[in-house]
């Protein structure tokens, strides 16, 4: 796989990392990696960058993670690029909350490699 | 009455607990790489010197708290992140809210009424020892110890019976 940017919103700069060294591991060539602590950041990351891959917390404050898939649908910001969110809730209704919102996959934390592995390289175009 | 009402909650905090052993070891496998088991053995010092607190609401409300020594967070937050920390700083905060915040994760998806029902704050980290949490309405106590590898922490539950 060729080189991607990959946005990961977290307002923890430990999940932040761990997230980074996941997609790593899972077997992604990130050359770029942009990194926000809360969904309103994202946003601004996304008027500077587009990314080939968001992974977005849900749970944070200032603006969460359903609220910034929100804004990006409604603001037609990364059109295409897919979307993923990670987060401790584990309830079917959040997920079915985060897909209806416009993810495209779901992570449960705690998470392997593997299970990232899963969810997000079938989302990826091939190069 | 009462006895049925008393056995009821003995059983659901039975349950609690299993729960909460259960979301201690896969949280901790996964994300620190060792395993940890409950333990009786009683914490050498201080019960703990930084702590992390996730307020639980709507159907069970409260919190759940992941107290650590310092040697303790410093050990969860290096593994973590593959970074050896040397002090108690924001990276070891950052790490333990995160810990406690998947701990209470892990523990409500175990009951399906409390996946969906009871929603996590975000994680607030108190460093120290001279503080006590207080809840009003509060009916289930848990405290459950764990040792991994030399070192150990506890976890507590202090919340209202769910209805």
């Amino acid at each position: 796989m060729s080189g991607m940017t990959v946005l990961i919103v977290d307002d923890s700069s430990v999940m932040r990392k761990i997230v980074e060294r996941a997609l790593r591991q899972a077997g992604l060539n990130l050359t770029r990696v942009v990194e926000a602590g809360s969904g309103r950041e994202g946003l601004e990351a996304l008027g500077r960058d587009r990314p080939d891959l968001i992974v977005s917390d849900i749970n944070m404050p200032s603006m969460d993670g359903l609220e910034f898939l929100r804004q990006i649908q409604s603001q037609g910001l990364a059109q295409g690029v897919p979307v993923v969110m990670i987060t401790t809730e584990s309830g079917e209704e959040h997920v079915r909350e985060a897909l209806a919102a416009g993810a495209q996959g779901y992570i449960r934390k705690p998470f392997t490699p593997d299970q990232v592995r899963e969810r997000v390289l079938p989302l990826l175009a091939p190069a | 009455m009462a006895a049925s009402s008393g056995t009821a909650k003995r059983i659901e905090v039975d349950r609690f607990e299993e729960f909460l052993d259960r979301a201690a070891g896969e949280v901790f496998s996964t994300m620190v790489g060792v395993p940890c088991a409950p333990t009786e053995e009683a914490e050498d010092g201080d019960r703990g010197t930084i702590s992390a607190v996730i307020g639980l609401a709507g159907r069970m409300s409260g919190s759940l708290v992941l107290h650590a020594s310092s040697a303790a967070a410093l050990r969860i937050a290096g593994r973590m992140t593959g970074i050896e920390p040397t002090e108690l700083d924001a990276m070891v905060r950052d790490a333990m809210g995160e810990m406690c915040n998947m701990i209470a994760g892990a523990w409500k998806g175990h009951d399906p009424i409390l996946a969906s029902g009871c929603l996590l704050s975000t994680p607030t980290v108190v460093a120290g020892t001279s503080y006590e949490l207080f809840s009003q309405r509060a009916s289930i106590r848990i405290e459950r110890r764990y040792r991994f590898e030399e070192l150990m922490f506890t976890i507590s539950v202090v919340c209202e019976f769910p209805e």
